[in-house]
């Protein structure tokens, strides 16, 4: 899919050039360079500490980066503010959940559907009065099976299902890229085999970008791999390739 | 967010309260009954000092059981916690709730600024017993035609204590005082007076209300001067003679009235000896009916009256005068301001009558702190001894009453320091 | 915003209780009606103060800022300019509200910055340094004597009566009541309850949320001004006392005490604090005591104010209904 994508000349999602993100003297992510065309499927694997999670918050502009450059649709937002960024088309997922736990779901996902539009701003007219973003919200949560429930507070649901709705929240704001970091953590086996289910019935032209530890659900979903490893990328290919690769072994096997 | 039960329950409670509110405030007396609202702090910083005002009218009340010329006074005492804003909302309460005839006190010069307009407002008596603001009887008397004060004006005992300065020979003084209204209508008042003699202010100093470090204070007081003329409060008035004397000043040290009142004094060490100060009342005094009020009240409360106890106790015999006149009925408001002002009585300060502007006439005394035995007790104490009387001291002393209100009201930009340097 | 009944049953009984303090408020004393009026001014600023502590999840503790520029300026224009006596009092009310949202605007740029205990230290600073204003500089604001006003404005209507002002007074509530529950209920709204839900997770929806939170800010600050031009009138006076950090702390307690979120739980609270702090303080020398446990006790148990006991009794009762159907169910299967 991503292959028939690059020939149709699309140009890339994202790109990162060089990104860097030091603390001090730790180089948390180093000279990462990486392109996502629309469609694409790809993962970022790496032992604990590589820099996965670092390098989705420069990607999504929760921290600066320290040199380097991260371009959106062509467009340089390196030093863009999160909201920003998601404006333009990028949406994430954290790997401790993050919703509005005292809200329901339908409140959740209105806040992510109202988050790009300018009636965020209004003051004199009910929320509910906004048919357009209600109707926006039934047509997610109904395809993604939680309309009967959208009234139950979110603190209430199962961990499976509030990493799901988390996802349907990335989904509100009509992205192109999706960064998912873990979207399996914590996920007993038959829930991550429910998400990666999930995951496979989403839009196509959709790019997502995710970080995983659960090796099913990552080669159940994605096409390619790069390998993280002390914030340098170790390792690009396809499922078939990275599965092959010695280099992974050890890192994994902690030899390398 | 939750339904509302609790919201129909909060409701019928706060319902509840205003009928229970309603019920209570109707208590139109009898003609018999002198209904008297009395404001004082008693909780807060100020809180000794409002019992020492409490204290005051209540032991005369208690002299008299309560009874003037026939009128069974009933006594309403409430928290006005020193703020301007909290003494408004006790006297709404008590004139609208306890429907008092008259409401007496309130501490702080702001209070009185504050309760003055009530008073004309809900056309009620006030007699102010201690709040001290010069305009309260000067310049906006028009406005309070149900205002008498019992008390005085920050500047009147200041004038001669002025005058006083010059004949001890001072010819160049440093004020530092407190930063507030009070403050600059004492140090006015003595400015005025002084400088009319000849004397010269050389500088003015304004540690803000609540300073308990001189440190950087001290070290500006010019060392040409020949005194130092001081007002402090609370705890300040405890703090500066201290460090006054740890820094080594020995210049003569003259006070506003409230610095050395009997409310502090037993707090105070040797440091205070031979410092000077003037008021309308001394505990020292030694008259007969001083005396007896001295050991009185001593013998009930277990200490030695301040001038706000004298005050009040004063104002409460003042009060009882009028109805002795009136034989025990209460003449109305109006009326009743009139002959309050027209009041002339022997009292604890000596002779007390009012003037035009229903303010005090009195003697002011020049004090000069002692340790000594007096009054029959047997043990050395610290006293306001007398060192010289002014009688008959009004609020204009010898400016001129027309003369004196062209100008502005004491501040602390007025009198200017023309010999600052 | 869960389902069309609840709502509605709500605003029946909001409706019914503001009915009755409307109609029970002019048989009862002057004395309370006086304190009513009070109890209403301040319910509109516990009010706008639980658009930030309830809603947006700001705890203020400069409230009372607002108050006083309200205030303050309603004192001065009255004794300088006599403005705002007539007809002009509408003027002076919209200048007010205008006052405490520039005041607002300018503390926001210091205070938005900041989360949690940092935001509640440099409110309480900015706080300060307007009572420190209003304490010190003499030539405008009197002082520690401040300010007393000439009587209250008469454009046909006299507020100088004191049942009037209570109407008048009652309407500033109500609008204000209205147009806060309306803001709560926007899209507006809704993402200021979301930035205190999950802050972080807001902006990456797309909201710009230092901007939310800093007009949730300046609207709290108007409406803090509006209380403040009441508050003034009210009392025939202003004072550095009324600038004091006790009245944001006060504002602040009876928006916990009520039940912070829920708008209508400040105005709950500002009325039993009201109530209390008057009548209590008449009564009993150690009425601060009670206050302050009652206060306390709200806090550890209470956590969702008063206005959280229907849920916590329907929830209680819902739990040993279920606990009986448990037994039921057991003894049967004996």
């Amino acid at each position: 899919m991503a292959t028939s994508n690059r020939r149709r000349g699309g140009g890339p999602v994202l790109e990162l050039k060089g990104l860097c993100k030091c603390f001090g003297g730790l180089n948390a992510v180093q000279a990462v360079d990486l392109k996502i065309f629309p469609g694409d499927r790809k993962a970022i694997i790496g032992p604990n500490g590589a820099g996965k999670t670092t390098l989705f918050n420069v990607i999504t502009g929760v921290l600066p980066a320290t040199s380097g450059q991260a371009l959106l649709f062509g467009v340089n937002i390196t030093g863009w503010p999160s909201h920003r960024r998601t404006a333009l088309g990028m949406a994430r997922t954290f790997q401790v959940t993050s919703l509005f736990p005292k809200l329901t779901v339908l409140d959740n996902v209105l806040l992510a559907i109202t988050g790009l539009r300018w009636s965020k701003f209004v003051m004199w007219r009910p929320l509910s009065s906004y048919r357009d973003v209600h109707e926006k919200a039934r047509r997610l949560l109904e395809s993604a099976g939680y309309w009967d429930r959208r009234d139950v507070e979110v603190r209430n649901l199962s961990h499976g299902e509030r990493r799901q709705v988390e996802i349907v929240l990335g989904l509100a704001s009509d992205p192109k890229l999706l960064l998912l970091d873990e979207p399996a953590a914590g996920l007993a086996s038959g829930e991550s085999r429910e998400m990666a289910q999930f995951l496979k019935r989403l839009d196509p032209e959709l790019a997502i970008l995710l970080i995983e530890h659960d090796m099913d659900v990552v080669f159940d979903v994605v096409d390619r791999i790069s390998v993280l490893h002390f914030g340098e990328v170790v390792e690009e290919g396809t499922t078939e390739e990275i599965r092959a690769s010695e280099r992974v072994q050890e890192i994994y096997l902690g030899t390398g | 967010m939750s339904s509302g039960i609790a919201r129909s329950f909060s409701w019928g409670v706060v319902a509840a309260g205003l009928a229970f509110g309603a019920g209570v405030s109707r208590d139109a007396g009898a003609a018999q009954e002198l209904r008297i609202g009395f404001l004082a702090p008693t909780t807060g910083i100020f809180a000794q000092v409002g019992k020492d005002m409490t204290n005051g009218f209540q032991l005369y009340l208690d002299e008299v059981k309560g009874d003037f010329a026939g009128a069974k006074v009933k006594f309403i005492v409430e928290d006005e916690e020193g703020k301007p804003p909290v003494g408004v909302r006790k006297v709404e309460k008590l004139i609208r709730q306890d429907k008092v005839h008259m409401f007496i006190g309130g501490l702080l010069a702001s209070t009185g600024y504050a309760l003055a307009p009530v008073s004309t407002r809900l056309k009620t008596v006030y007699v102010a017993s201690i709040p001290a603001a010069d305009d309260l009887t000067q310049r906006d008397s028009a406005k309070f035609p149900y205002l008498v004060r019992t008390g005085w004006t920050s500047s009147q005992p200041n004038h001669p204590f002025g005058e006083w300065a010059c004949e001890q020979g001072y010819k160049r003084i440093a004020a530092i005082a407190a930063d507030y209204a009070f403050g600059h209508e004492v140090v006015g008042g003595f400015q005025k007076a002084f400088e009319a003699c000849g004397g010269r202010i050389i500088q003015k100093i304004w540690p803000p209300l609540g300073t308990i470090d001189f440190g950087p204070f001290l070290p500006a007081i010019k060392k040409d001067a020949d005194a130092i003329f001081t007002l402090m409060v609370g705890p300040m008035s405890l703090q500066f003679p201290k460090q006054l004397a740890s820094a080594g000043i020995k210049k003569p040290v003259l006070g506003g009235g409230t610095s050395y009142d009997e409310f502090v004094l037993p707090s105070m060490g040797d440091e205070v000896i031979g410092h000077v100060s003037a008021l309308q009342y001394s505990a020292a005094l030694e008259t007969p009916q001083n005396a007896a009020f001295v050991k009185k009240y001593r013998g009930k409360y277990g200490k030695v009256p301040s001038y706000y106890s004298e005050s009040n106790y004063t104002t409460a015999q003042m009060i009882h005068e009028v109805m002795k006149r009136t034989k025990g009925k209460w003449p109305g408001a109006q009326q009743f301001v009139k002959l309050l002002a027209s009041v002339k009585l022997e009292t604890a300060r000596g002779p007390v009558r009012l003037d035009e502007m229903k303010n005090p006439v009195h003697n002011v005394y020049i004090r000069k702190v002692e340790r000594k035995k007096l009054h029959g007790y047997d043990k050395d104490e610290l006293w306001n001894s007398v060192i010289k009387t002014y009688p008959n001291v009004g609020q204009f002393w010898k400016f001129g009453k027309n003369e004196f209100l062209k100008q502005p009201v004491y501040s602390r930009d007025f009198p200017p320091c023309k010999h600052c340097e | 915003m869960k389902d069309g009944h609840a709502p509605r049953r709500k605003l029946l009984i909001v409706g019914a209780a503001l009915l009755a303090v409307l109609v029970i408020t002019p048989f009862s004393g002057s004395y309370v009606i006086v304190l009513v009026t009070h109890a209403l001014i301040f319910a509109i600023l516990a009010m706008s103060l639980d658009i930030l502590l309830g809603y947006t999840g700001l705890p203020s503790l400069g409230q009372a800022a607002y108050l006083g520029m309200g205030g303050y300026l309603t004192a001065i224009l009255a004794t300088r300019y006599q403005f705002g006596l007539d007809w002009t009092f509408w003027v002076v009310v919209a200048l007010g509200m205008l006052i405490g949202a520039a005041t607002a605007a300018f503390f926001g740029l210091f205070a938005i910055r900041a989360t949690g205990v940092y935001f509640l230290m440099i409110t309480l600073a900015l706080g300060m340094c307007v009572w420190g204003l209003a304490y010190r500089w003499n030539s405008v604001t009197g002082g520690d004597n401040g300010i007393v006003l000439p009587p209250r404005p008469d454009f046909g209507i006299q507020l100088a009566d004191d049942l009037t002002f209570f109407y008048v007074v009652f309407g500033f509530f109500l609008a204000s009541l209205v147009m806060m529950t309306i803001l709560v209920g926007s899209p507006f709204g809704r993402s200021l309850v979301g930035i205190r839900e999950n802050e972080l997770r807001m902006r990456i929806l797309g909201y710009n949320t230092w901007l939310h939170k800093y007009i949730a800010f300046i609207i709290a600050g108007a409406f803090g001004g509006l209380a403040g031009v009441l508050w003034a009138h009210a009392h025939g006076l202003v004072s550095p006392e009324d600038v004091i950090l006790a009245t944001s702390v006060d504002a602040l307690l009876m928006v916990v005490l009520g039940g912070p979120g829920t708008l209508v739980g400040g105005a709950l609270g500002a009325g039993i604090v009201v109530a209390l702090r008057e009548y209590l303080s008449t009564l009993v020398p150690w009425w601060q005591y009670v206050l302050g446990g009652v206060y306390v006790l709200t806090i550890l148990y209470l956590p969702g104010g008063l206005m959280s006991i229907p849920e916590r009794v329907r929830r209680w009762r819902a739990q040993s209904r279920g606990a009986g159907v448990e037994k039921s169910l057991e003894s049967a299967s004996h």
